[in-house]
Parts: C-alpha cells; structure tokens; sequence
C-alpha cells in the first residue's frame, strides 16, 4: 500500500495544518460578535468624552448593576437561540418571579433562601414545561411560549395587582455589597461567564450548539431531542427567575407588569451580540455586549442632553446595523466558498 | 462463524417492497462489496445495519447475537458504523467535535477535554494517513469532499468492528478515492469488516475480496471477487432486462436549435460547459454524482447564478431567477432534484400544486375562476393518470410516483417546450417509471426538446439520443449511437481517476 | 364536504368555540346577548380584527410583524395632531397615514425578503424605532381629541348596525378576495408552505412578501385611527395590547405560525372570541390576570388540536413519511 505514504491534499491552496489560519474567513465568522464589540467601543468612547470619570470601576460597577436583569434574562435566550428556538415566556417568569419576591419574602434569610428557591424552581418548571410541549406535542416554541407568557403573567396580576410589596432591607443590600472594589454584580457577571464557559464545554453545551446547527444530524448521531429542549427551556426559565430576584434587589418591590419589558430586549441582546436566530451560534460573551450597549446607550441620551425617547431609536438602529452586519458576512462567507 | 449473518430481511415503505428477503454474510478482515443497480436495495440493507431504519422481517446477527439497533448510536455501540452519503455532519461543529460528538472524553469538571481530543484525532489521522485537516476547522466551511472524508473519520473514531462505506468516493477526486481504498485495505487487514459499496466497478475490482448482488430488492449471488468475470456480475446485476421498461427509441430531433449553451459556468462546479439541444430531442447528461450536473441544470432555470451564453429557440436570453425561466412556451421548466423540498407544496392540494405556476391564467377581471382551474386540472390528472382520489388530496400525500406527475403536470401547464429532467425516475416505481420514459419520448415526438439527468445509467442509454457525461464540472464526452453504452458513459465518467 | 372539513376543520372549530362561549357567557350574565351588548362586542372586536388582518397575511405567508403597536400608535398620533378635531383635513390625512402604514410594511418587506433578517428583528426594530420616534415628536404630550368623523366611524351605527362592523365586513370581504378568488392568495399560501418550492414554480416571492408587510402596516395605520374614535383620543401605548391580540387571533383563527395555512374568516372568529372572553370573565367577576390565564389557556389549546399529535394534516403526512 504505497499510497498511504503519499498524503493527498484537498483543494491545495488551504493548507489548514501548516500556515497560519485563514484570517479572512475567521473575521467573517466573528463579524457579528466584532460589530458588537465595536459598537460598543464607540458608543463607550463618546460617553466618555462627554462625561468625566467613565473609564472607573464605581462606573463598571454602576453599568453592570444597570445591565444585569436584561442580561441574566437574555442568558437563558441565549441558551435557546442556540439550541434554535425562542421563548417568550421569560417575561412571565420575571413578573411572577418578582411578584413572588415581593410578597412572600419574610425578613429573615431563611424565608427569604426558601422562597428564593422556589421561584428558581418555579422558573425551572415554566420552562420544562414548554419544552415538554415542545418536543411531545410538537408545537412552535413562538405560540407556546407565548402562551405560558400570558397565563403567567396573568398569575402575576392575581398575586400582585398593581406594583408593589416589599423586600427587606438587606435584600436590596445585597446589589451594592462591594469585595476588591467590585460591586456584586460585576462577581455575578463574572460568575456568569465562568459558568457559561464551562457550560459550553460539557458535552450538554457541545450537543445543544449541535442540535440547533442540524437537528437531524444530532438525532442521528444520539441527540435525545425531548431532553434537550426540556433542559434548554428548563434553564431559560431558571435564568429568567434569577433575572427576577436580582431585580428585586434594585427596585425592592414586585411588579406583574415588568417582565414584558426584557421579552424582546433579551432577544434584541443576544442578536446584536451575534448570537445566530437560526441556532448553532453565538455565545455569552456576544449577549453581554449586546445588553450593556442596549442599557450604556441610555447613558450616552443622558450626556447628549437629547430626549430620552432617541434611546429607542438608537436601540433599533443599533439591532438593525447588528443584524445586517451578520447578514452581509453570512453572504461573503458563502460567496468566497464558492 | 461468519461477523455479520443477514438472513432474510424485509423492508417495506408503504406499498413498496423495497428489500424482499436478503440473505448476505460476511467475514472479519474481509472487503465485502454490495453491488446492484440504483434501487436494488443495498442503501435500504445498511440503513438498516446503521440503525437509522428498522427492519420488517428476518435477521440479522453479529458476532452470532441478534442485532436490532434502535438508533445509530445504538449500532455503533455494538460496533457498526456507517459512512452514508447523505452526510450526518454537525455544519457548526468543529471536525474534532463532529469525529468524537457524544463520545467526548470528559475532564473531572464534566467538560470535554480538547487536549484528548486533539491528540486522539491527530493520532488517528497518522494512523491511516488522512489527508491534512485543520481539526479546529468548523465543518461548514469544509468542501464536500473534505466533509466526505470527515464522515469516514467520524465513522473510525468508534473504533468499529464493521465500517460501512457507501459510495464513499463518489465526491473525491482522483488521489482522494485512491486512499479511500487504501484505507479500506488497511481497515480490513487489522482485522475489521468493510461493507463496500461504489458504482465504480473497477474500485471494486480492485479492493474487494468477495461480492454480493443485489437485484430487485433482493440478494441474487454472492462469489469472491477473483473467481468471476465483469460480463458475469453485469448479467447478474441486471438480471433479465426489462426491456419493455423502456420505449421504442425513434428518431424525433430536428435539426433546430432549441437550447444552446455556450460557456456556461456556475460558481466551482460548473465550468465552461457548451452543448446545444434540438428539438425533439432528449438529450442525457450522466457523469459521477457531484461533478456539477446539478449546479447546470439549476443554473439553466435560473436557480444557481451562472457566466455564459445562453441562447432559447434562437434568442439569447439572461435568466435569472425560476421565474424568468417559466415564460410560457418559449421558457423553459425543471423537474428539479428534491421533490420534498423543492418540487412540491406537500400540504396543498393537487390542484393548487398543478396550477401555482400558471394560476394567473384563470384569472378574469382579477378574480380567479374555479371552474376553468378545476378543467385543465382533470386533463391534466387524466392526462398523466395521477392516482389521486380527488384533485383536492394533499400532494404530500401520494405515493413517490403520483408526487412525480403531478410535478411534471405543473411543468407541462406552463407549456414551456424546454424540459430539464434532474433524475425525474428517482425513487419511483417500476411502472411509473414506465409511464414517464413514454411521456419523455411522447413530448419529444411533439417537439419538445428535453435535457435529462439521471443517476441511473441504464435510463440514459435506454432513453436518451445522446449522452453528455460530465466530470469535473466539465462536459468529458458526448455519447451516440453505439458509443451511448453503460460502459461508455462509466469509462467517460471515471477515465480520470482510473488512469491516475 | 369532507374536503371542505379537512380543509377548514381548525377555523369551523373556531367558529364553534365562539358559539359555545356567547352561550356559556349567557349563562352566566344574562344581559349578555341583549342587542347592545352584542353590538359592544362587535365594535371591541372589529379594532382586534382589523388591526390582525395584516397579521394574518404576514402570518400566512411566513413570518410576522411584530411592528404594529407602534405603527398604529403612530398613525393614531399623527392623526389627531393634523386634524386637530376637524372633519375636513381627514380626507388626506387618513390615505397619508394609510400610506404612511404602507410605507412601513414596506420598509419590514425588503429588510425580510431582499436582505434575509429575520421578521422577528426586523419588525421588532421598526417598532422600537417608530416608538422612539413619536416619543421625541409629541415629547409624550396629550394629543387633541379625535375629529368627530373618525368618532362616528368608531361608535356611531346605521341604523341598528355599528358603522365600524360595516367596515369590518368591507374588508373582510376585501381579504376574501385576495385570499381565496385572487392569484395572490395562491402565491401567498405557497410562498408560506415553502419559499424555496414557491420559487422554483415561478411564484414571484419577492413581490409576495413585501405585499404582505405592507397590508400589514396599512391595516396597523387604519386599525390605529378608528381607535381613537373609540376612546376619544390618541394616547402612548394605544397599541401595545394590539401585538398580543393580533398574533393570538390569528392563532385562534386556525393558521399555523409556521405559515401557508390559515384563512381571515378564521381570524374573525378569534377575534370575537377573544373579545367575548374579555366580557365573559367580568361577567364570573374575574380579575384581568384571569383573563391572561385564560388566554394562554386558549392559545394551547388551539394550537394543540391543530397539531400533528392530535391527527391534524401534519400528522398525516408525518405517519405516511415513516412507514
């Protein structure tokens, strides 16, 4: 067998051992999460041109503080954007998840610990709930969630008609503890991060990036589907409580209302991060950059001494650039395999 | 004791028989070849060994114990894997990720070790000397060749006691295909089984130690590859021809241009292709699966874009979109590849399937006139005998042949008189396959002018006037008369990589 | 009949779920099917309808338009600010703001079919920017009140009839015709089964498409105008219930979110059911978070009978693949 010796090569110009990787084709797979970072570089930059003491930890710890409840939500959508779905019901937990905080929470920690688990695992609940639908009835994530959205939200009202309740003091503390400089949630942020990089490396996190890249190919090759959307949705819930009881220490209160407002957001911040709508792509990484430059543009309204309604329509702007940016690279990437 | 024992397996899909009792088996160390015109069965037998279809009937034994995998992770945990030629690549995994999904081996914190990973999948590459691949290469940006070459990578790394391998070089290029049998070798002299299976009869030739022939769904012979003649396998693939399968070929071209075509090039796959199709004339194109018969024939409808000259009955036209093709009669229409995904509204009716493509023409004053619709649609199910209980059944609904029709009848309202036929017989039956070579030959006695791939050589000789065979992208022959032969196009098709 | 009822099983059931809810809210409040009443009904329900007749094109034809609580906000805003309560000016305000609507739905089309971003984002954007937009015009203040015209379009009647529900019908009708008598419809429901089949017979996708974000904004515009008749005026907001209704109408009527199936004559019917849970729940002395639940109730059930699970066309087809 003398051919073995010979190594033939395919296609002789890529030559992916040897030389260095292709530069053009590795930015056009990043371009989405490069636009992002990007963006925010600069809305950052002129936010602090215009205002002094930007560049400041007191600042990252405040942006963070801003940032977190939209992020935690957008976490668990990230988790279902790459698993290729979409779960509206995120804003129904964090209402409920808030309600419940508000009026359940009693002053000692141990109410507060058991209650704060409850809500986790009524977020859990929702969550598998709608990917057990999913998967068993074989019903579009968009009505369903839909649908679990309203009826939770619906609970909310029930439990908490109007805004209100109360948290205990040390509760609402607990958002402005600071260890090494660094308020809480910038450990949360990076808490986060942590696990999101440890939790795409288990093989849960390889087998659901694969199952929203092809479905088909990951059943073939033993992707149980019913488990993995009852986890991905499992999980989106979970974010989704946590986003709720890390809002209840900012406003210290519940609001039934609250939780339509981080719905579309939390899918707008993984989008402009380049987290792909058709799944297999994107990471955490991309949805945190996506949500601090959907709040620090907030920011940059307030220096600009405009309206505060233009932040919307920078908000849109933005989501707009983010999403033609991925759709231009997506057509350079397939034109130059070609 | 024989590895792998196949002792009359049945499969059925619907109506169709598609395996009638096989009886096959094979030896550790050995190259089995499967061997059996398209549709004989053998993709039907390893979807069932690969676990990705169950078998009706009989059984199968490994290693003298039942086998039943329920899925492909259960066949390979029993040892069998599979290269399919329908790819089973995560597009957005990593090529180590895709050889080792599911089988990661893991760090104490649960995660996958990339270190092992990589050392695993680099070791296996020395070992069988695998053509250079970045491992951290994302699979979607692989060429289909080097996804080719993926899979079998995949298919090693469970460290298989039997590896299927079907048509594994049927996308590679010459050098490639030539160290897919030198692994094949390889694979078998450590002591493993390889099912072999490839259209290129001298690959088979030249690798196989025993074959097996299937024919109709069934297993005809089996022999080592030594002790019988090429002449002798041909005769037993094909069995006693069903002639009448085929119409009477009678000479309908004219010497009008219908369709030219001159140095047309479509992205990698398609190069400089020129060819000129009259009137009347069914003109084949054969080649090896993947050399850029359906890159052309997209191209022509407008579906792929494409560089060159195209002239239609005369007149030079730029088509750019399906829609630009579908002009009425002086258009032209595609039978195309997918009937699922491309060809039919599968939960709409057969009504509305027949006629999206000319509703405008039943149109008055904007509105669309039902009684006219519900007439050309009768004509058009008579016309074509598409068995349907009523014209209102979902199209998704019918049997592969019926979906065929109705895919030809919305062409044929169109009236556009230049038919492209991408491997319109596929996955029909016998008798309907009957019906459609009549109609091709019918239309081109009306003058229609018909360019007509298949992946069946059989269809070709039997059907077409001429043959252009394709490779590479480009036209390596054109075939008439006596040279129009099974053999010829096969010779045409693989000349190249044979002589390397 | 059988293929009538293979055909619009989902929308019959719709119309029969409506039928048992008049009953069932009858029961409970007996004034209920008193003719006022029912005409309240049908005013409250012909806004939802309305305003989900784009979406039920859109819907059909694959994807959605999430941009309409802002564009009718926007044309109610803008309409009252030009009119500033006189009758005279509605005869070129409403075709701009009409128009206007279109223009939107146009700006939704080309983003989705010509530059492949996803509807969800697309229209999504349109919204935020829309609400951003007004927001800086109006600087969040009160507009005038609505022009008497527009109020009588609203909540004036002909005879026993609401004016409004003539309109409705008028456009009911209207979508009818381009659903089921015209070309369009048929390009419509084969660009919403597959846009890759759709295109391969000739079907012009483009056009398709862009056409139905554009009903859609103008429906949005209409819908948006007609409300502030019915509650005097135009205020921030107005819409945002609207996305919820629209899209759960729809739902209700029968279509699948996937596309190609659905019909507007099932719309209405989700639309009065709808609107008849909202007086069904007050009449069992209800909470409006009730209402959600109930909603949500209804969406899962509704979209549960049309799946493959429970024997729907899809199943079908789904058992005839895998033997």
């Amino acid at each position: 067998m003398t051919s073995l010796a010979a190594q033939p090569e395919i296609d002789a110009p890529r030559s992916p051992n040897g030389g260095g990787p292709d530069i053009r084709a590795f930015l056009l797979d990043r371009a989405p999460f490069l636009v992002a970072c990007v963006m925010l570089a600069v809305i950052v930059g002129i936010y602090g041109t215009l205002q002094r003491d930007v560049f400041t930890l007191d600042e990252l710890n405040l942006d963070t503080a801003a940032t977190l409840t939209l992020l935690l939500a957008a976490t668990g959508q990230t988790i279902i954007l790459i698993r290729g779905g979409i779960d509206l019901s995120i804003g129904g937990v964090v209402s409920f998840g808030t309600v419940i905080a508000a009026t359940h929470f009693g002053d000692d920690a141990g109410s507060v610990i058991l209650w704060s688990l409850i809500v986790l695992a009524i977020g859990f609940g929702v969550g598998a709930v709608n990917g057990l639908l999913i998967s068993v009835l074989k019903l579009q994530p968009f009505l369903i969630t839909l649908a679990t959205w309203s009826i939770l939200s619906g609970a909310s009202l029930i439990v908490l008609p109007t805004d209100g309740g109360q948290v205990p003091a040390w509760w609402q503390g607990l958002g402005g503890a600071y260890w090494l400089g660094l308020a809480s949630p910038v450990w949360l942020l990076i808490a986060l991060l942590v696990f999101w990089y440890w939790f795409r490396a288990t093989r849960l996190g390889v087998a659901i990036k694969a199952t929203g890249s092809n479905e088909r190919s990951a059943f073939l090759s033993g992707v149980s589907l019913t488990r993995i959307n009852l986890i991905t949705y499992g999980l989106s819930g979970l974010f989704a409580a946590a986003a709720a009881l890390y809002l209840t220490t900012q406003t210290g209160a519940g609001s039934p209302t609250i939780g339509k407002d981080y719905i579309l957001p939390s899918v707008a911040a993984a989008v402009i991060g380049g987290v792909s709508l058709f799944g297999g792509r994107g990471s955490l990484a991309g949805t945190a950059v996506g949500a601090f430059i959907l709040t620090i543009i907030g920011n940059l309204v307030f220096v600009l001494h405009i309206s505060s309604y233009w932040q919307p329509v920078a908000q849109g702007v933005i989501l707009l650039v983010a999403v033609l940016a991925s759709a231009f690279a997506e057509k350079a990437a397939r034109a130059q395999e070609q | 004791m024989d590895l792998l024992e196949v002792s009359g397996v049945t499969k059925r899909y619907g109506g169709i028989v598609a395996l009638g009792g096989v009886d096959f088996s094979a030896r550790a160390g050995e190259v089995h070849a499967l061997l059996g015109e398209n549709g004989a069965g053998k993709s039907t037998l390893i979807q069932i060994l690969a676990g990705a279809v169950r078998h009706d009937g009989g059984s199968i034994r490994v290693d003298g114990a039942d086998y039943a995998p329920a899925n492909p992770d259960a066949a390979r945990a029993r040892g069998i894997a599979a290269v399919f030629q329908e790819l089973s690549l995560v597009p957005d995994l990593t090529v180590e990720q895709n050889m080792w999904f599911r089988r990661e081996a893991l760090s104490p914190l649960r995660t996958v070790r990339g270190g092992v990973m990589r050392e695993k999948t680099l070791a296996l590459f020395k070992r069988y000397g695998f053509p250079s691949l970045a491992p951290d290469q994302e699979v979607r940006r692989l060429t289909l060749a080097e996804r080719q070459i993926v899979e079998i990578a995949k298919g090693l790394a469970s460290d298989p006691k039997i590896l299927i391998l079907d048509e594994a070089t049927s996308t590679l290029p010459a050098r490639e295909a030539e160290w897919v049998l030198a692994l094949t070798r390889q694979l078998a002299n450590e002591g493993r089984l390889v099912v072999f299976i490839s259209h290129r009869m001298g690959e088979v030739r030249h690798i196989a130690d025993r074959l097996t022939i299937f024919r109709n769904g069934q297993t005809v012979a089996a022999h080592p590859a030594n002790a019988v003649s090429d002449d002798e396998i041909v005769a037993q693939m094909l069995g006693r021809k069903l002639d009448r399968l085929y119409p009477e070929r009678v000479e309908t071209a004219t010497p009008r241009i219908a369709l030219r075509v001159k140095d047309l090039s479509a992205g990698k796959r398609v190069r400089n292709v020129s060819f000129a199709l009259r009137e009347g004339e069914v003109l084949g194109v054969g080649g090896l699966q993947g050399h850029g018969q359906r890159e052309l024939f997209q191209a022509l409808f407008g579906a792929a874009r494409a560089r060159g000259a195209v002239e239609v009955w005369g007149k030079p036209v730029a088509i750019n979109s399906p829609r630009q093709a579908l002009t009425g009669r002086d258009g032209l229409a595609l039978v195309p590849e997918d009937r699922r995904g491309q060809g039919l509204l599968l939960t709409k009716s057969v009504r509305e399937n027949l006629t999206i493509a000319v509703i405008r023409r039943f149109a008055e004053w904007g509105l669309l006139s039902r009684t006219k619709e519900a007439a050309l649609v009768k004509e058009m199910v008579d016309f074509l005998r598409i068995k349907t209980s009523t014209p209102e059944q979902p199209a998704g609904t019918l049997s592969g042949g019926n979906q065929q029709k109705v895919i030809f009848g919305k062409m044929l309202l169109t009236q556009a008189r230049i038919l492209l036929l991408y491997d319109p017989t596929r996955g029909v039956d016998v008798g309907t396959k009957g019906e459609i070579f009549q109609l091709m030959r019918d239309l081109a006695r009306e003058g229609y002018a018909i360019l007509f791939y298949s992946s069946d050589l059989p269809e070709l000789v039997h059907v077409a006037d001429r043959v252009l065979v394709m490779r590479n992208g480009e036209i390596a022959a054109t075939l008439e008369g006596e040279a129009n032969s099974e053999e010829g196009i096969l010779r045409a098709a693989v000349f190249e990589s044979q002589a390397a | 009949m059988s293929a009538f009822w293979a055909r619009n099983r989902l929308i019959v059931l719709a119309y029969a779920a409506m039928l048992v809810l008049l009953l069932v809210t009858s029961l409970f409040s007996p004034g209920f099917l008193a003719e006022s009443n029912l005409r309240s009904v049908l005013v409250l329900a012909a806004f939802v309808g309305i305003v989900a007749l784009g979406q039920t094109f859109v819907i059909i034809g694959g994807g959605i338009d999430l941009s309409l609580p802002w564009v009718l906000n926007c044309a109610a805003i803008l309409m009252t600010l030009l009119a500033n309560g006189q009758n005279g000016p509605l005869l070129w305000i409403m075709p701009l703001m009409v128009a206007a609507g279109a223009g939107i739905g146009v700006i939704n089309g080309v983003g989705v079919a010509m530059f492949g971003v996803p509807p969800i984002i697309m229209t999504l954007a349109t919204n935020v920017i829309l609400q951003g937009l007004i927001l800086v015009y109006t600087g969040g203040a009160p507009t005038p009140s609505a022009p008497p015209l527009i109020q009588f379009l609203a909540v004036g009647r002909l005879g026993p009839v609401p004016v409004i529900a003539l309109i409705w019908a008028a456009l009911a009708v209207a979508a009818w015709v381009l659903l089921s008598k015209a070309a369009f419809g048929r390009y419509l429901y084969a660009l919403g089964t597959s846009r890759t089949v759709a295109e391969f017979s000739g079907v012009p996708t483009l056009r398709t498409m862009l056409l139905t974000y554009t009903i859609s904004g103008a429906a949005a515009a209409f819908g948006g105008m007609l409300l502030t008749g019915y509650s005097g005026q135009a205020y921030l907001g107005m819409g945002d219930p609207y996305l919820f209704t629209s899209i759960a109408a729809v739902a209700i009527g029968g279509a699948s979110i996937l596309g190609g199936s659905g019909h507007y004559i099932g719309t209405i019917a989700g639309a009065l059911v709808l609107t008849i849970l909202g007086g069904l729940l007050p009449a069992l002395r209800l909470s409006s978070g009730a209402l959600l639940i109930v909603y949500g109730i209804v969406i899962l059930l509704t979209v549960a009978v049309g799946s493959e699970t429970f024997g729907g066309l899809g199943g079908l087809l789904l058992r005839r693949r895998r033997d």
